[in-house]
């Protein structure tokens, strides 16, 4: 039998592995003319006065709309100031375009835009231009967002070399169990990790070679992506990866892996060794849980391995849908 | 985690495998127990005469090509039906329900029964497509109870044991921890093979391992508890009579190991069975079609997934052939997970 889904557009398709990049490389569009970065988090193009301009979009989707530390809404924003941020970039300015599911109870879009300005006015990063849709009950499910981004800096993306420090901005994890917790009606104290880190840059830009914020397909995507570009080997530290107790248990119980969770408001950034500390120390007067979890290795060029309790295995891209175990 | 405790036991492990000499194979039967040992890099740690073989407990992967086929059939006739997302993307002769449902089939992922319930609101004659052990079939048996029409692919385990020790490669099995909460431990005793029921975390595992090779040192075809914290002799009695009330247990035909007498949970009342309400709809399905696909001889432990001529070649968790590289408890799709 032969490729069961090669004629149609799959949920796998969306879920940030092997399967995403595959569908973007059929897309077939090449002309890039001097942009530069088209599959980092935002592409940049170079200004005649030697600043670079950056650019990023995102459509968000969420289900359910509303979570423990967030929503849709503040998601949108974020990520995109984020997307930019990580890249070198200072935001200058948002767009936001809503697609509404006809019926949609103006009291639940007022509930996400009130989010959205509050992010907005937070970060003083503002909402510019944007576009409003509304399509027929049951051809879209409540609300898709989109968001794009410009901002002006310079493209954070430094050699990375053995012995270079991976540090992570707070515990993985945290986004995905509140959302699972609140589709799956668990009781949890866990809440979101989404937030906009333009002050968590602010104050490392200058002691890290590069930095790439943790969305979908998880920290085991994001590595494995460095790991490629550089050339280079990773080894992370199971024991120094930090994540909740609960988060731990959480998914554990619903057997999904930890490492291909999505966040919406932690980095992996790399530093040199010398300076990890400053970084950390940085990192934590945002968040107590930031951590160095490994180091660039001499062996594995475009691997990435994990030192578990046990031993050194590989930790792969992940790859098809994240699905919870029946058994 | 306890670090001092998973050395304590590897060392043990070592001890013991040295007195055995011999080669010993072990299988976990269950894909939890699999996920476990990929995950933590087990294998590596292990001495060199011990082999683990991951065994037919991924209830997905054993669904038969045919039962795959009458769900794409009764689905495919515009009849409403909700499964567990890993049922999704088993390949049938010609499709799944993943591009069924991308065709327009009215196919809904469900986490939970609860939601079936739900969705019965809207769509008084859902069909439930039922998998999975001892451990969801309880929650099925729910749905029976409310009314709800079922497909039932559930299967029970001890059986199949006794199809996989009678082959005589495995010197022992590692039981599964869920479903022996529903059965308990007794539910072994008749399968004269040393085994060890254990959880899932790798200290348990470990533990699970150690116990099970003391059998095989000293020659006790008996089964060991050590997961005594949840599983008791005799399971959980409120499940297991509701089992009882709502299925029977029949011969049943597992994916690659053919069918295994009174191993399957059909359901009792008729006019609750899908089976016999779209009993017209399945008359027309079309017998499966062979493949290369060996999932038979992995889910049996003869060959490991790497061996598969189809592995990471024509079979990959995108494009799955086999309903092992389909699941996240198929030994196939763990092994590729974790890079093998």
């Amino acid at each position: 039998m032969k490729a069961l889904s090669d004629e149609r557009v799959s949920l796998a398709h969306g879920s940030g592995g092997t399967e995403m990049n595959e569908l973007i490389k059929k897309l077939g569009l090449s002309f890039r003319g001097d942009w530069k970065g088209f599959d980092d988090d935002s592409a940049s193009i170079k200004l005649e006065n030697g600043e670079e301009l950056f650019f990023t979009t995102d459509s968000y989707v969420v289900d359910p709309l509303f979570f423990g530390g967030g929503d849709i809404g503040k998601i949108a924003v974020c990520g995109t100031i984020n997307d930019l941020l990580v890249q070198g970039a200072n935001p200058l300015g948002i767009s936001l375009s809503l697609v509404l599911e006809e019926g949609l109870p103006i009291k639940t879009l007022d509930k996400i835009m009130s989010s959205i300005r509050k992010v907005s006015e937070e970060t003083k990063i503002p909402i510019v231009t944007g576009d409003t849709k509304v399509m027929e009950k049951n051809k879209v499910d409540k609300i898709i967002i989109n968001t794009s981004g410009v901002g002006l800096g310079k493209t954070l993306n430094q050699e990375l070399v053995v012995g270079d420090k991976i540090i992570i901005s707070g515990g993985l994890g945290e986004h995905a169990v509140a959302l699972l917790a609140k589709r799956f009606d668990y009781e949890t104290s866990i809440v979101s990790d989404s937030k906009a880190l333009v002050k968590e840059l602010e104050s490392i830009r200058s002691d890290i070679k590069l930095a790439k914020d943790i969305t979908r397909g998880g920290l085991a995507s994001i590595l494995n992506d460095v790991a490629q570009k550089q050339s280079v080997g990773l080894l992370i530290s199971e024991e120094l990866i930090p994540a909740k107790k609960e988060v731990k248990r959480v998914t554990e119980i619903l057997g999904i892996d930890l490492y291909s969770l999505a966040c919406e408001g932690r980095l992996v950034c790399v530093a040199n060794k010398d300076k990890a500390e400053r970084v950390i120390e940085a990192l934590r007067k945002f968040n107590k849980d930031a951590a160095v979890i490994g180091e660039v290795t001499q062996q594995d060029a475009g691997k990435v391995f994990l030192q578990t309790i046990i031993s050194k295995r590989l930790l792969p891209t992940p790859s098809g849908r994240i699905v919870p175990r029946i058994c | 985690m306890n670090k001092e405790k998973i050395d304590e036991h590897l060392a043990s492990i070592k001890e013991i495998c040295v007195d055995i000499k011999r080669e010993v194979v072990v299988m976990e039967v269950c894909g939890g127990h699999t996920n476990t040992v990929m995950k933590y890099g087990l294998r590596e740690a292990l001495p060199s005469n011990l082999k683990l073989i991951s065994g037919p407990g991924c209830p997905v992967c054993v669904s038969s090509q045919k039962d795959i086929d009458n769900m794409i059939g009764i689905a495919r006739s515009g009849v409403v039906v909700a499964t567990y997302g890993d049922m999704m993307r088993v390949p049938g002769s010609t499709t799944n329900l993943e591009a069924l449902r991308g065709e327009g089939a009215k196919i809904h992922e469900i986490y939970s029964t609860t939601e079936v319930m739900e969705l019965r609101k809207k769509h008084p004659d859902i069909v439930f497509f039922g998998v999975g052990f001892e451990t969801t079939a309880p929650m099925t048996a729910y749905l029976l109870k409310k009314g709800v029409v079922v497909y039932s692919v559930h299967k029970t385990i001890p059986n199949a044991l006794k199809v996989l020790a009678e082959s005589g490669k495995i010197d022992g099995f590692i039981d599964p921890g869920h479903v022996s909460t529903i059965i308990g431990s007794d539910a072994y005793k008749d399968l004269l093979v040393p085994q060890a029921i254990t959880g899932f975390g790798v200290e348990q595992v470990l533990r699970g391992i150690k116990s099970l090779l003391e059998l095989i040192r000293d020659d006790k075809k008996i089964v060991v508890n050590a997961y005594q914290e949840v599983v008791k002799e005799s399971g959980n009695p409120k499940a297991k009579k509701l089992l009882d009330e709502e299925f029977v247990l029949v011969d049943s035909e597992w994916r690659g190991l053919g069918v295994i007498p009174e191993s399957g949970l059909e359901v009792r009342s008729d006019a609750l069975n899908a089976k016999v309400k779209y009993k017209e709809i399945i008359d027309k399905v079309s017998t499966p079609k062979k493949t290369a696909c060996r999932c038979g001889d992995v889910l049996m432990g003869i060959i490991t997934s790497v061996k598969c001529p189809l592995y990471r070649k024509s079979c990959t968790p995108k494009n799955p052939v086999g309903a092992c590289m389909v699941s996240e408890e198929g030994s196939c799709q763990i092994y590729y997970k974790y890079g093998k």
